[in-house]
Parts: structure tokens; sequence; C-alpha cells
């Protein structure tokens, strides 16, 4: 498993993901009441249930069998590399095997059929995108029950401050009246009316 | 003739001052969404779906078209300036524009890009208004086996036609059809999927799924990297506009593309971003100037955005006259109509013929307000670019939050908007896309309603599919359209071969 680049690892992750997702699904089409059509209320549901299994078996099967695939390239790799250079000894060899497994996988997971190369963004880390997730949760939580101006306006001055915290008055005053002005236009503006909650 | 005339009543009532006023601000309020960096068609359309609620239909639909390619444009001017292309359909334009920029020719490139969106966009309008009425006929002698058939092919080929992993884009689709069959049964009223939650039992709302799935991982992943890479914005202040050159390098790349896009958009399943790639490899195959590509050729900004706004018209064929939608943005477009209580297919030519043709008559009128408003203003949607993200970012955050408490007025639906906010973001980074799973759950109804007319008339039996001739003809194109890009491929790598024997 060593051999397992962070793309094929990613892949692996999926797909046990996908299956258990199926799996679940499938299962709960069991509580679905039979009826005496031809195509009952659980036909759809049991086969995208089964679909989402077979595919995501699918995608882990080949994560797998690449990675294997990889493991077979490494070592003919590690090997003259070590030969290359007899007194490097077990760590240039090592760092060599490193190398190669990296080489090697972009070369059997790049098959993207035309050269037009798209920059991903950068992978932000995941404590972050947690907190992020759970600042939201609790907006969404807080949005009925405190009303929408105060939470949207406490929302946005801690994401933004989090963000920049020095420009904290331009945050203050940009979460007011944003706040202010999209909660005038919905409810006067396109007749939403949104929670006015303790406010009210 | 009949065409002409319905289309002069669409005129008619599209050029009334209500109409007119939503056609312009859809696509001025496109555009301006569409700038943000990060933001394409498919988030814009489904950040603004909650605006459309309260108005008369005919309003909210000319104003989401308007939307809808000013959006594009929008994209087109991020894609140009800082090279962050909103979706996928820009991504070409981020490459040979931004290289554009890069040495002052940033206005060429914009202008470009304008010229052949309105070009193309018309022609494929023009399409539009007289193949829709000639396809409503063939519909006619459409059954339940063709309906799922060409649904069926949709999703199938939205599988095989985006960018990456097989198997990862038809993970997607089943995800979007299991989120689709949550609630009850149309035609038995039982509960299934709701996992024992009543909540559940109406289904899941279609506007929530696709702002989670396109609005919040961007805006978590945007937020939450932190300050450190700035964006580049290219300024192109003292820029000439198109020179003489200029017209004569892009006439034939926006002809062609034009055509291209259109084709391509009109297949179910396929959206303008394959055409936007498709009309890039092309000119670049067939330039004197290949070594220009890649170092802001004009050529690989005219085709693309060509073909890309070509295809928007196109996709329009399927959905106006089949009910069937092309990409995901019609998808979104789909839902709106039977928000409205509408159901686009043959029908619609028949009960709301006044309602479709002003809708494609407005679409003719935002594409010359596209061309008339942007070019003059592309000063102030370049400073739309210097937003700050963490403002831009948390704005949305609490615009989909306004828009799914809109939707269901309850901590229920809030609380499904971050559930499917955390699958999406889980979605993407596993690699997974997006926009396929949308597809598939505006198709789940219609899919499944057809399967089940289609066995309940054969007796269980899969025979008609090939016993039927329109469905045998579809087959026999959908086989056509799943090896034919195999072959094409295979030939595109075969003269590179050559080219690069030859070469050496």
């Amino acid at each position: 498993m060593s051999t397992l680049t962070p793309a094929l690892r990613g892949d692996v992750i999926t797909g046990i993901a996908v299956t258990l997702v199926g799996a679940v699904y499938y299962t709960a089409t069991f509580w679905i009441q039979g009826t005496k059509n031809i195509v009952t209320p659980a036909t759809f549901p049991a086969i995208v249930g089964i679909a989402l299994i077979v595919l995501g078996l699918f995608l882990l099967g080949q994560a797998l069998y690449r990675s294997r695939k990889l493991a077979e390239v490494v070592p003919a790799g590690a090997a003259s590399a070590g030969s290359a250079s007899v007194s490097g000894g077990a760590a240039s060899a090592g760092i060599a095997n490193g190398e190669a497994s990296t080489d090697a996988s972009e070369g059997v997971v790049d098959v993207e059929p035309e050269g037009i190369v798209i920059d991903a963004p950068d992978e932000p880390k995941s404590k972050q995108v947690v907190l992020q997730f759970a600042l939201f949760f609790i907006y969404l939580g807080i949005l009925i029950p405190v009303g929408f101006l105060l939470a949207t306006a406490a929302f946005l001055m801690t994401m933004t401050s989090i963000y920049a915290p020095h420009r904290w008055v331009r945050n203050l005053i940009f979460s007011v009246l944003f706040a202010v002005i999209i909660y005038v236009a919905f409810v006067y503006g396109l007749g939403v009316y949104l929670p006015v909650g303790i406010l009210g | 003739m009949d065409t002409l005339i319905d289309l002069g009543g669409g005129f008619a009532s599209a050029l009334e001052p209500l109409s007119l006023a939503f056609a312009l601000l859809g696509v001025l309020l496109g555009t301006v969404v569409g700038v943000l960096p990060g933001i394409g068609p498919i988030s814009a359309i489904a950040i603004l779906i909650p605006v459309s609620f309260g108005m008369e239909p005919v309003h909210g639909l000319i104003l989401l078209c308007g939307i809808y390619y000013g959006s594009m444009y929008g994209g087109s001017i991020t894609a140009t300036l800082i090279k962050t292309p909103g979706e996928v359909a820009s991504a070409v334009t981020a490459i040979e524009g931004y290289e554009m920029a890069r040495r002052g020719r940033g206005k060429a490139a914009l202008a470009t890009a304008a010229i052949g969106s309105f070009l193309a966009g018309t022609l494929a309008i023009i399409g539009l208004t007289f193949l829709s009425p000639v396809l409503v006929k063939l519909a006619n002698v459409f059954g339940s086996t063709e309906y799922f058939l060409l649904m069926a092919t949709a999703l199938l080929l939205a599988s095989t036609m985006s960018s990456g992993s097989r198997a990862k884009a038809l993970i997607s689709i089943f995800i979007g059809l299991a989120v689709g069959l949550v609630g009850l049964d149309f035609q038995t009223g039982l509960p299934r999927q709701t996992f024992g939650m009543s909540l559940l039992s109406d289904g899941i709302d279609f506007t929530i799924f696709a702002m989670a799935l396109f609005a919040i991982p961007e805006a978590i992943r945007n937020l939450a990297s932190g300050r450190g890479a700035k964006d580049v914005i290219q300024s192109f202040g003292d820029d000439k506009w198109m020179t003489k050159q200029d017209w004569q390098r892009s006439a034939m790349p926006w002809a062609r593309g034009s055509v291209l896009g259109f084709i391509i958009g009109i297949l179910p399943g396929v959206g303008p971003s394959l055409a936007s790639f498709m009309s890039y490899i092309m000119e670049k195959r067939i330039s004197k100037r290949k070594s220009e590509f890649g170092h802001g050729a004009i050529e690989g900004v005219a085709g693309p955005e060509a073909a890309n706004n070509a295809g928007v018209g196109g996709a329009m064929i399927p959905l106006f006259s089949l009910g069937i939608p092309g990409s995901a943005t019609t998808a979104l477009l789909l839902f709106v109509f039977t928000m409205y209580g509408l159901q686009p297919g043959p029908l619609i030519f028949r009960d709301e013929s006044g309602l479709i043709w002003t809708i494609i008559a407005s679409m003719y009128i935002g594409n010359v307000a596209l061309i008339i408003l942007n070019l003059p203003l592309v000063g102030v949607f370049v400073k739309l670019l210097k937003m700050p993200k963490e403002i831009l970012f948390s704005s949305i955050l609490v615009l989909v939050a306004i828009g799914a408490y809109a939707i269901e007025f309850s901590l229920f639906g809030l609380m499904l908007l971050g559930i499917f906010g955390v699958i999406g973001y889980l979605m993407d980074k596993g690699g997974i896309p997006l926009a396929p799973s949308i597809l598939a759950l505006v198709l789940v109804p219609l899919l499944e309603d057809n399967f089940r007319r289609m066995l309940q008339i054969s007796g269980g039996s899969f025979m008609p599919l090939l016993t039927r001739p329109v469905s045998l003809s579809i087959i026999v194109l959908m086989i056509l359209g799943i090896v034919g890009p195999i072959i094409f491929r295979w030939w595109v790598r075969r003269r590179q071969l050559l080219a690069d024997v030859s070469v050496a």
C-alpha cells in the first residue's frame, strides 16, 4: 500500500464511500411497500443503489489495480537508481524510490484525452474547511430564531474577520449594510419575507 | 410562414416595456454575477432562481435566460483578465484570452469574444426558431419508449463527454438519481427512501440541491484557503480594440465555432463546454499560426467563444421542443419552467405558444443587449474583479441561505442546504463532477415515469426499444454518438502522430 499516491488514495476512499452509500440506499428500498405493478416503486431506487455499489467497487478496484501496477514499475526504477550509485546505499535508493513513484503515477493516472490543462485551485487545510462549514451551519441554525438581520450581520462579520482581521471597520460596515440592503430588497422588493426573529 | 407569424407575435410582447426591462436586467445581472471569479452560469442561475419566485412566468423565464447568456459573457471577461474560468466552457478562453491580455491585447480578446458570442448566439437562436417547430412535429410520433431512450441517452452522453474519469461522472449521475427518488412516489403515493423522516416525503428541492452543490463548495474552499495567492488582474487601459487583421483572423473561427457549437448543443446531454473545447482543438489544428496558440492567438478566443454561445442556443432546442435538457444549465431552466407549472415539450408550443415565442424573441433582444451593454461597460465589470474574496464568498453563502429559506420556510430546508453543501464539497474533493448529478436530478421523474409506461404498455418487455422504428433509429444514432467521439479521438491522435513524424 506504500505505493498509493494521493490521487489513488483519494479514489480508494471515494470508492469505499460510494459503495457504502449505495449499500445503505439499496437497503432502504426494503422498506418501500410492495405493489403488484410490473415496475414497483422500489424498482428504480434498487437499480440506483446497486449501480452505486458497482461503481464504487469499480473505482476501488481500479485504484488498487493501478497502485499494483505502480508497485511493479517502482522497484525496477529504484533498482536502476540503486545500481547507479552503489555507495549511496539504502538512503539514496529510498529517495529515488519516491521520485520514481511520483513519475510513474503521473504516467499512469493522467489519461486526459486532450492537452488542455486547467489549473487546479490550491487545496485549503481541512481544519479550516471544517471551521467554515461549522460557522455556516451555526448561521443556518440561528437564522430563524435570531432573525435574518442580526444573524446575517454577525455571520458576515465573523467570516470576513477570520479572513481579514485587520480590516474590521470595513468588515463591520459591509456586514451591517449588506444585511440591511438584502433584507429591504427581498422583503419590500420581491415580497419574500425573511425571518425577523428577536427583533420582531 | 407560421413560424414567422408566431415569432412576430413573440416580438410584440417581448418588446413590451416590462419584458424588455427584464431581458436587459437579466443580461446585466448575469454579466455581473458571471464576472465574479469562480461563479459560472450554473451557479449564477442557481443563486438567482429565488429572485424569480414571485414573478410572472414569462418575466421570470426571460430574466433567467438573460442571466444565462449574460453570465456566459461575464465568465469570459474573468477568464481573460484573471484566468479564473467560472466553468469549463470558458476554460479555453482562460488560456488564449489571458495570454492576449498579458500581451496588451485584452480589449481585442474581449471584443472578439463579445462579437463572436453575439453572432453565434443570434445564429443559434435563428436555428432554434426554425428547427423547434420541426422537432415538435417529429415529437408527435414519440412515445414513452422514445422519451425514456432520449433521457437515458442524455445521461449517458453527459457521463462520457465530461472530462476526467467516466466512472466518476456516472457516480455523479447516480447520486443525482438517488437524491431525486427520495420522497413520495408519483404513481402510488408511497414514501420512498425517506429513512423514516416524514419531512423528506416532499422530496429534496431541486434549487436547494443546485445551490448547495454549485455555490457552497466553491465559497467554502475560497474562504478556507485564506489570504495568500492574490489573483493578478490584467489591465487594459490603453489597449486598442480589434484591428483590421483581428477582424480577418476572427471571421472564420466565428463561423466555424457557430456551426460546431450549434450542432453539439443540440445533442442531448452535451453542453456548450464540449463545444468550446472542440472548437479550440479544431482552430489549433487548421491554423497556419500553430505556434501562436498558447501565446495569445485570437482564433483561440473567437472560435470557442462563438461555439460556446451557439451551444447555448442549440441546447435550448431539445429543451423547448422535447422537454429534455441537454446540460446542467438547461436542466436548471427546465426546473424553472416546471416551477411555474409549465412543461416544455410539444404541448407547450400548442398551449402556451404566446409564452414560448415571447421567450424566443426575448433571446434575440438579449443578445443585442449583451453586445450594446457589454463592450462599453466592460470597464465597470472589471472593477468587480477587485472585490475582496471574503466579501464575495460570504455574501454568496448568505444569498443561498435566503434562497433555501424562501423555498421551504423551515429550519429543515436550511439544514438540507448545509448538508448538501458538505456532500458537494466531498464529491468535488473526490473528483466527482457536480454538473451531471443536476441533470440527473431533473430527469428522474420523467425518466422513471416513461420507463414505467413503456413496460406497462409492453407488459414488461424491453422489445419495443428495438421494434419501434423511431426508437431503433435513436439507438443507432446513440451508438454512433458514443463510438463517433472515440473514432474522432483516435483519428486526432493518429494525425498528431503523423504530424510529429513528418516534423521529425
